[in-house]
C-alpha cells in the first residue's frame, strides 16, 4: 500500500511540475509528457518477497515515461477465485500470475482466452530456450509467458534452529530427523511443525519425500501409471506420521498454514520445519533474529544417500491478460524480467531460485540459500511431460477434473485420525486418477484428438538424469 | 364474456396501479440480484463448465447424477444436518434462558446485552482468526485453562481432530450468533401482557410455575418462527467455516456451502455446473424443510384461534 | 421481605451475568490485547492479557499505511446507502403486500420466501456478469444496489406483517381527509412503522457493514473503493505475519458497530417486539 501512496505522490508532484512548465514548452521535456497522462498497468501476484525488486523496475518504467504500475499483493489461498471473478467482470489486471499453476490449468485458461501473447520479448539465451515449450510458455508458436524461476528446487529441505539441533549432519536420514525431533521435544518446545492446514503444500512436500525414497514421482514414467499407492508414498506418509506417534509433532500443526507455521517455528515453538528455498528470504524479511541461528539440511532420504527429485517442465510465471488495454506496454515491462541483472536481483530476494541458477553464485545471498541451491543442482532432475511430446494432450488436460480426496486432504485425514490405514485411500486416489484420465482421453478423442494412455509412457526416461526428450 | 373478463382484469390492474408502482423498486432489485442469479444457477447446473471462460457444453442432468454418486457430497449433506441438529436447539434454548435473565431493568443490563451481542457484530473472518488462536492446542487460553485445572492431561485439538472439529464449529457458531436470538426472545417476552403474570401471581404461582404455565405457552408460536429463522441461518455458515477450518480436516467440517465453494472456486480446474447443481439440490431440500415448518406454524396458529 | 429477596435475586443475576459476559468477551479482550503487543509476544503462552508495553504504533500502521481511513469511509457510505435503500424499497413493497390483495401477490410472496434459502456464494457469478454488463462494478452505487437486492426478503416480510396489523380505521380516516394512496402511505402509515424501520435499519446495518463477497468482487478494479472487511483481507495478504497490525485493524473495524449497537439496542428490541406482536 505504501508503494501505491508513493506513486500517487510521485505523479502529483509531476503534475505540478508539468502544469507550471506546460505554458512554456509543452511536450519538450519527456518528464512532462510522462507526468500528464501516463497509462497505468495493474499487476497482481502472490510474490510479496519480490516487491522490492519489482518496485525498482516499476519505478524506472514510470520514470522513463512509459507507464505507472499499480501493484496488488494477493493471498495465494483466495487468489484464483479473485482472478475468475475479475475475468468475468472484464477487470483482469494487465499482468498477473496463476498461483500454483499446473500445465492442465494453464492450458484450460489459455483455451478460455485469458492471455495475450507477448510482443518483442527476447527469450533466447540457452537456459531460456531450454524451458520454452509449446503448451507451457508458447501457444501456436507465439511466446505468451516465460518462467522467472528455475525448475530445479524442491519443497522439503529441513530447516532447523541450530541452538537446539547442534549437529545438522544427522539430518540426512529419515531416522536422523526423527531422532533429532524427539530429542528437541522438551517443555514448551516440540520437535517438528508441519503446516497441515495448507493441503497443497503438504501434498508437494510428501511427493518430494516419496521421490527421496525412490519414487519416480506421481507418475511412473516406465509404465505411465499413477504411483500414489506405491510403497514409496506409503513410506513417506508413515515417516511424516511417525512424528505424531513420537509426540514430537507440534500439536498446533493441524491448524496452521505455511505462514503461521513458519512464524511459530521461528518463535521457537518447534526445532524443525520442512520448507522450500524461500524460507531464507522470508526469514530475512520478517524474522532476522531467527535467520542468524538457522541451519538447513537437504532433503533427507531413508538411507542417507543423495535424493533424486524429478521436476516436470514448468509453465510461465507472469501472464499478460487478454483484457489488458496496453498489452505492448505490459510485454515491454515483462521483458525487464529476462536480464542478467534481474536474475541476480531475484537470487538476492532468496525466493525460488532464479531461472539462471549461476546468478546465485554472483549474488549477495545468505549462506543457507547458497547451500540449498547447491543441493538442488545435485538432487533435482528434469522429468518428462506428455504435453511436451504430444501437443494434443492439451485437449486432455483441459478436460481433466480434480479428483477428491486429493493427496493433500489424505495427508490431513491421516493426521486427524479420519482413517487408520492410508494405503487403501492412496490406492483409491490412483484408481480415480486413472479413471479420470481415461474419461478425459476418451472425451478428447471424441473431438478428434490423437491421444492415448501411451502418451504417458516414457521408456527412454532414466531416473537420475535430465530427460532430454 | 371472455372479453369482458379480460377487460375486468385490465381494469383491476389499472385500479391497482399504485400497488404495482410501490412494488417496482423491490421487484427490480430482488429480481436483478437474487432471482436472476438463482435462475442462472439452475441453467449453469445443466452445463459442463469450468468457469474460466464462456459457459460450457449442455450435459443435461449429468451433474445431478454425479452428485448423487459423490460420497463427499453426501458427507457435506450429513455435516450440514449434524450441524443443524446440534446448533439450532443449543442456540434457541440457551438464548431463551439468557433472554429470561436479561429481560428487565437492573444495573448494567445494557452493558450485559452489548457484551452478549458483541460477537454478532463481528465480521466472521475476524472471529475465525481469533478463535483459531483461542482454541490453539499449545498457546490457546482454553487449553491452558483446562490443562491447569486438570480436566485433561493432554491438550485438546479442537479444530484439528476429525471427530471434534465439527462440534467445535457448532460451539463457535452458537457463541457468535446467540446475541441476536436473545434479542428475538426478549422481543417475544415483551409481547406478554403484564396482567397475565399478575393473574398468575394472584393464583399463588411462583417464578418457576409462572415460567412453565404462562410464559412458555405464549411463546410457542415464537419458538417456531425463531427456530425457522435459526435453521435458515444455520444452513449459511460459509464465512465462519471458511476462516475457521476451510472444511477440514479431511472434510470433517465440509458443510454444503464449503462443498459448493470448493468446486466453484478453489479447485485447480473448477466445476461451476457441478457446484451449481449441489447448491440447487440443497436449496430445494431446505425449502422443503422450511415449507413443512411454515405449514406447522400456520396450523398451530389456526388451532389456537379455534 | 419481598424487597430483600428481590435484591438477592438481582444481585445474583448481576454476578452470574458479569461472570458470563467476561468469559463471553474474552476473545475480544484477547484481540485488543494482541493489537497492542509485539509480534513475538502474541504467541507467548498463557492467559496474560496485559502487554509488556503498549504499542500504539500497531494502530498507526493499520490506520495510515494500510489505508483503513479510506476503507472506513467507503464502508460508512456503502452501509448508509444500503440501509436507506433497503428501508425505502422494503417499506413500499411490505406495505402493499401486507395490506392489499392484488393479482400476482401470492407469486411475489412465494418468490420472496423462496429467496430466504439461497446460498450466497453461488449467486456471485451471475451477479458479476450482470453488474459488469451494466457497468456497475467499480462503483459504490453498484455495491449499494447489489447489497440492497440480495437477501432482503426478511425485511419485506417484517414490514408486511406490521402493516397488516395496523387498524383499518387509520387508513380510512386518512382517505376521508382526501389523502391519496401515496400520501396515506407516507404521512400516515410509514411514520407508524417506526419500530420496524428501526429493526430493519439495524439488521441491514449489521449485514452491510460486515458484507464481504459483493464489495470484494465489485472493487477488483478499484482498490480505493474497498470496504473494511475486504481491506482486512488485503492487509492479511500483503502483511503476512503482521498479526498485531491485523488485530489493530480488526479492532478499528469493530468499534463503530459496537458503539452503534450500544446506543441503538433499545430501539432494536422494541422494534422487533413491535414487529412480532402482529
Amino acid at each position: 500500500m505504501s508503494n501505491q501512496n508513493k506513486q500517487i505522490k510521485l505523479s502529483r508532484r509531476a503534475v505540478l511540475a508539468g502544469s507550471g512548465a506546460s505554458a512554456l514548452m509543452a511536450g519538450m521535456n519527456p518528464m512532462i509528457a510522462f507526468s500528464q497522462d501516463l497509462p497505468t498497468l495493474m499487476w497482481w501476484d502472490i510474490y510479496q518477497p519480490l516487491i522490492p525488486l519489482h518496485q525498482k523496475i516499476w519505478d524506472s518504467f514510470a520514470a522513463s515515461g512509459q507507464a505507472k504500475v499499480e501493484y496488488t499483493a494477493a493471498n495465494p489461498a483466495s487468489f484464483m477465485q479473485s482472478l475468475q471473478l475479475a475475468f468475468r467482470s472484464g477487470e483482469l489486471p494487465d499482468v498477473l500470475n496463476i498461483p500454483n499453476a499446473t500445465p492442465a490449468q494453464i492450458v484450460s485458461l489459455q483455451e478460455a482466452g485469458w492471455f495475450a501473447p507477448l510482443s518483442d520479448v527476447s527469450f533466447d539465451k540457452p537456459f531460456q530456450k531450454a524451458v520454452d515449450a509449446e503448451g507451457f510458455t508458447t501457444f501456436g508458436g507465439d511466446l505468451f509467458s516465460f518462467p522467472i524461476f528455475s525448475p530445479r528446487w524442491h519443497f522439503a529441505s529441513v530447516w532447523y534452529d541450530n541452538e537446539v539441533v547442534t549437529d545438522g549432519s544427522s539430518l540426512g536420514t529419515w531416522d536422523g530427523v526423527r531422532t533429532a525431533a524427539k530429542e528437541a521435544t522438551s517443555g514448551e518446545r516440540y520437535g517438528l511443525l508441519l503446516p497441515l492446514q495448507f493441503g497443497p503444500r503438504m501434498r508437494d512436500t510428501l511427493i518430494d519425500l516419496a521421490m527421496a525414497a525412490g519414487s519416480p514421482g506421481t507418475i511412473d514414467w516406465a509404465t505411465g501409471e499413477y504411483a500414489y499407492a506405491s510403497d514409496h508414498f506409503v513410506e513417506a506418509l508413515e515417516f511424516l506420521l511417525s512424528f505424531q506417534k513420537d509426540g514430537s509433532l507440534h500439536p498446533a500443526s493441524s491448524a496452521v498454514d505455511a505462514r503461521q507455521g513458519r512464524a511459530r517455528w521461528a518463535a521457537g515453538e518447534a526445532a524443525l520445519f520442512f520448507d522450500g528455498p524461500w524460507n531464507s528470504g522470508v526469514l530475512k524479511g520478517n524474522f532476522p533474529d531467527m535467520l542468524a541461528k538457522t541451519g538447513v539440511s537437504g532433503i533427507p532420504t531413508p538411507g542417507g544417500n543423495t535424493a533424486i527429485i524429478n521436476r516436470g517442465p514448468i509453465t510461465g510465471t507472469f501472464w499478460v491478460s487478454s483484457q489488458s488495454k496496453n498489452p505492448e506496454l505490459a510485454s515491454k515491462l515483462l521483458s525487464e524480467l529476462t536480464t542478467d541483472d534481474y536474475y541476480i536481483g531475484l537470487a538476492e530476494r532468496m525466493d525460488q531460485p532464479p531461472l539462471d541458477l549461476s546468478a546465485v553464485g554472483r549474488a549477495n545471498v545468505h549462506p543457507t540459500y547458497k547451500q540449498i541451491v547447491d543441493e538442488f543442482t545435485q538432487t533435482v532432475f528434469l522429468a518428462p511431460d506428455p504435453l511436451l511430446r504430444n501437443p494434443a494432450i492439451a485437449n486432455v488436460y483441459s478436460k481433466m477434473r480434480d479428483v477428491t480426496p486429493g493427496l493433500g486432504e489424505i495427508i490431513q485425514g491421516a493426521f486427524a485420525g479420519a482413517f487408520d490405514d492410508p494405503k487403501p485411500i492412496l490406492q483409491q486416489l490412483s484408481d480415480s486418477m486413472s479413471r479420470e484420465r481415461e474419461r478425459a482421453i476418451n472425451a478428447a478423442r471424441d473431438e478428434g484428438a490423437e491421444v492415448s494412455v501411451d502418451d504417458w509412457v516414457f521408456a527412454d526416461w532414466t531416473r537420475g538424469k535430465d530427460y532430454a526428450g | 364474456m371472455n372479453k369482458q373478463r379480460k377487460n375486468s382484469i385490465v381494469a383491476r390492474l389499472w385500479t391497482d396501479r399504485w400497488i404495482y408502482i410501490f412494488l417496482l423498486p423491490t421487484v427490480a432489485l430482488i429480481g436483478t440480484f437474487t432471482v436472476y442469479p438463482v435462475v442462472a444457477s439452475v441453467w449453469y447446473s445443466l452445463l459442463d463448465w469450468n468457469g474460466f471462460g464462456d459457459p460450457g457444453a449442455f450435459i443435461g442432468l449429468d451433474n445431478y447424477r454425479d452428485l448423487w454418486n459423490d460420497p463427499l457430497f453426501w458427507n457435506s449433506f450429513k455435516n450440514t444436518l449434524v450441524f443443524l441438529v446440534f446448533a439450532v436447539p443449543l442456540r434457541v434454548g440457551l438464548a431463551l434462558v439468557l433472554a429470561v435473565i436479561l429481560n428487565g431493568v437492573f444495573p448494567f443490563v445494557r452493558l450485559f446485552r452489548t457484551g452478549i451481542f458483541l460477537p454478532v457484530v463481528t465480521t466472521a473472518a475476524i472471529v475465525g482468526v481469533v478463535m483459531r488462536y483461542i482454541l490453539d492446542p499449545t498457546g490457546g487460553p482454553i487449553n491452558f485453562a483446562i490443562l491447569e485445572t486438570g480436566i485433561v492431561d493432554q491438550p485438546v485439538n479442537f479444530l484439528g481432530s476429525a471427530s471434534l472439529a465439527l462440534y467445535s464449529a457448532v460451539g463457535i457458531w452458537v457463541w457468535k450468533w446467540l446475541g441476536i436470538t436473545v434479542i428475538y426472545w426478549m422481543a417475544a417476552l415483551q409481547t406478554i401482557p403484564r396482567d397475565v403474570y399478575e393473574a398468575a401471581e394472584l393464583d399463588g404461582a411462583n417464578a418457576v410455575q409462572k415460567f412453565f404455565r404462562v410464559t412458555l405457552p405464549i411463546l410457542t408460536p415464537f419458538t417456531l418462527i425463531i427456530t425457522l429463522i435459526t435453521v435458515i441461518e444455520a444452513t449459511n455458515v460459509f464465512d465462519l467455516m471458511l476462516t475457521l477450518t476451510g472444511g477440514g480436516p479431511f472434510y470433517s467440517t465440509e458443510v454444503i456451502d464449503i462443498f459448493v465453494y470448493r468446486h466453484a472456486f478453489t479447485s485447480n480446474i473448477p466445476r461451476l455446473g457441478y457446484a451449481s447443481a449441489a447448491a440447487i439440490f440443497f436449496a430445494a431440500a431446505v425449502t422443503l424443510v422450511a415449507a413443512v415448518q411454515i405449514f406447522l406454524v400456520t396450523r398451530i396458529r389456526k388451532w389456537r384461534k379455534l | 421481605m419481598i424487597g430483600r429477596r428481590l435484591n438477592l435475586w438481582t444481585t445474583l443475576r448481576i454476578l452470574a451475568l458479569a461472570a458470563l459476559v467476561l468469559v463471553w468477551c474474552y476473545p475480544f479482550a484477547w484481540l485488543i490485547s494482541a493489537s497492542l503487543k509485539g509480534q513475538q509476544e502474541i504467541f507467548s503462552k498463557g492467559l496474560n492479557l496485559i502487554p509488556e508495553e503498549l504499542l500504539i504504533e500497531n494502530y498507526m500502521r493499520a490506520w495510515g499505511a494500510a489505508g483503513f481511513d479510506n476503507y472506513m469511509l467507503n464502508t460508512a457510505l456503502v452501509t448508509i446507502g444500503t440501509v436507506v435503500l433497503v428501508v425505502f424499497h422494503s417499506a413500499l413493497s411490505g406495505y402493499v403486500l401486507g395490506r392489499f390483495q392484488f393479482i400476482g401477490r401470492n407469486l411475489v410472496v412465494g418468490v420472496l420466501a423462496a429467496t430466504l434459502v439461497v446460498p450466497v456464494g453461488l449467486t456471485i457469478i451471475p451477479i458479476v456478469d450482470f453488474a459488469s454488463a451494466l457497468g456497475l462494478t467499480s462503483s459504490r452505487l453498484g455495491i449499494i444496489l447489489a447489497l440492497s437486492g440480495s437477501g432482503q426478503a426478511a425485511a419485506i416480510l417484517l414490514y408486511a406483517g406490521y402493516f397488516r396489523g395496523l387498524p383499518n380505521e387509520l387508513a380510512e380516516s386518512a382517505q376521508l381527509d382526501g389523502a391519496g394512496f401515496f400520501r396515506t402511505f407516507f404521512s400516515v402509515m410509514l411514520p407508524l412503522a417506526g419500530p420496524v424501520t428501526a429493526t430493519v435499519s439495524v439488521l441491514t446495518f449489521l449485514t452491510a457493514w460486515n458484507s464481504f463477497l459483493i464489495p470484494l468482487v465489485f472493487t477488483f478494479g478499484s482498490p480505493e473503493l474497498r470496504t473494511l472487511p475486504v481491506g482486512m483481507l488485503a492487509f492479511v495478504g500483503s502483511n503476512e505475519t503482521d498479526w498485531s497490525g491485523m488485530a489493530a485493524a480488526a479492532t478499528i473495524s469493530l468499534l463503530p458497530v459496537v458503539v452503534f449497537f450500544f446506543f441503538m439496542q433499545r430501539y432494536f428490541v422494541e422494534g422487533i417486539a413491535g414487529a412480532v406482536k402482529q
